[in-house]
């Protein structure tokens, strides 16, 4: 396998990008304890820990810019969050919940999903339709 | 919103009667009641000096978090906030987005869970962000709201939700809505104060946010206010010193990490940062001294301590030459 074949890896291609990211997150000083370690105990290959997370940043980066997020904006969010939260978000990013009910979004929805949570909201189960605004 | 138009046969209802009665009894049977085993607190609390933004569109983290903001008198709107929280093709606002951009605005944003902490902001005065999942679990609609207070004696809490300002809703209806997000809530604060519920690690790993922003100053402030709740804690004076050092306020970094270093004299990570904030002096002899204390206790980090010690050698004897 030549180099070019070996770049058009995509796992090679993460790994340089990660390298190229992480820049940014080279430690003031290189023996200094960070607060993250005495935070974490973090006791392991720290290297490795350090590399696996720059992964974990760049995955979660690349799947906010694949949502639509700008990609200045997909940086900005995850250089403000602990390695300890990128990695929650890393493990189950697709099954995080988006807060973002608009009012009257139910436009085709079955009628029997309508119903449903009539019913529900009526009983105060839910809480979907803003004209059922009992306790 | 076009509604659709029901003609329901009894077969029709009694299916449909079937269905909620396993869609919601599955869940939970019975009614649910909510028992604080907190005491002590107010029957009613209302922070009235929480601003109300309606939601536009899916923007309800937007508004939600310039709502929080606003009361801890950060001048943001939802639609600043909009870029920074909003992701598009999921038409929503993930919870850690709204962690960032609060950080993004020097805020300790602090996620708590379940109702005894929830109350105990409210009662000492925090609004609290908390997500609810209006919908039902195989049809969910995540939603957040802004928690402004309750009423124990009317069995009703206060929210800013959606389109309504002060909207007053059922604790058994509200309680039911957050479950199905995990209890999940946020608390917004300057940097500096202390969420009511915090615990020592829990509240150490939101200052850490802070710092992983780049907030340096807001992080320092919120370390201290940890030092008044925990007076000898080991990551408050760590991360105190870590933050003067990267603020290049040496002699408060020496402050914080001799201070880290008398309470724990087992900790090699104090006396380790201790010396190179020393050897940054330029106090040689003394920043040795206390790397080799480091290299003396020792632990998992023993070869950090070895070549901070190398380091701090080669700059006395460049300096030497």
């Amino acid at each position: 396998m030549n180099f070019s074949q070996f770049m058009r890896k995509p796992i090679a291609g993460i790994v340089i990008l990660a390298f190229a990211f992480s820049i940014s997150w080279v430690p003031a000083h290189a023996a200094m304890v960070s607060t993250d370690e005495i935070l974490t105990q973090s006791q392991g290959n720290l290297d490795r820990e350090h590399l696996r997370m720059l992964l974990d940043r760049n995955e979660v980066r690349i799947q906010l810019e694949a949502w639509g997020v700008s990609s200045e904006e997909a940086k900005a969010r995850v250089e403000s969050l602990t390695d300890q939260e990128i990695a929650e978000i890393a493990a189950q990013i697709d099954q995080m919940p988006a807060g973002g009910s608009a009012l009257g979004t139910l436009v085709g929805a079955a009628i029997l999903v309508f119903l449903v949570l009539l019913v529900t909201d009526i009983l105060g189960y839910t809480d979907i339709f803003p004209f059922i605004k009992g306790k | 919103m076009p509604v659709p138009v029901l003609r329901c046969g009894k077969t029709g209802i009694s299916f449909l009667v079937l269905l909620v009665t396993l869609t919601v009894g599955c869940a939970h049977l019975g009614p649910e009641r909510y028992s604080p085993s907190v005491s002590g607190l107010p029957r009613s609390v209302e922070i009235p000096s929480v601003p109300f933004y309606p939601q536009q569109g899916h923007h309800c983290g937007p508004a939600a978090m310039a709502m929080v903001l606003q009361w801890t008198k950060a001048d943001v709107s939802p639609l600043d906030l909009a870029p920074e929280i909003f992701t598009p093709s999921r038409q929503g606002s993930l919870q850690h987005a709204l962690i960032a951009a609060a950080r993004r605005h020097n805020r300790l944003a602090y996620p708590m869970k379940g109702l005894e902490a929830l109350l105990i902001e409210l009662a000492a005065g925090h609004p609290v962000i908390v997500l609810q999942n209006l919908g039902l679990w195989w049809f969910p609609r995540w939603h957040y709201s802004v928690l402004i207070g309750y009423d124990l004696s009317k069995d009703v809490c206060i929210l800013h939700s959606g389109e309504d300002a002060r909207r007053h809703m059922g604790w058994t209806r509200f309680m039911r809505t957050w479950r199905r997000a995990d209890y999940w809530g946020l608390v917004v604060l300057p940097t500096g104060q202390l969420p009511a519920s915090a615990d020592e690690q829990s509240y150490l790993s939101a200052v850490l946010g802070l710092e992983q922003a780049g907030q340096w100053e807001g992080a320092a402030k919120a370390y201290k206010g940890a030092l008044e709740r925990w007076h000898s804690s080991l990551g408050a004076l760590m991360g105190l010193g870590n933050c003067r050092y990267a603020l290049r306020d040496l002699a408060g970094a020496e402050q914080a990490f001799r201070r880290a270093a008398k309470a724990h004299q087992g900790s090699g990570a104090a006396f380790n940062n201790l010396a190179h904030v020393l050897a940054e002096q330029r106090r040689y002899a003394e920043a040795i001294e206390m790397a080799t204390r480091a290299i003396d206790i020792g632990g998992p980090k023993k070869s950090l301590y070895l070549q901070t010690l190398h380091e701090i050698q080669a700059m006395a004897k460049t300096r030497a030459d």
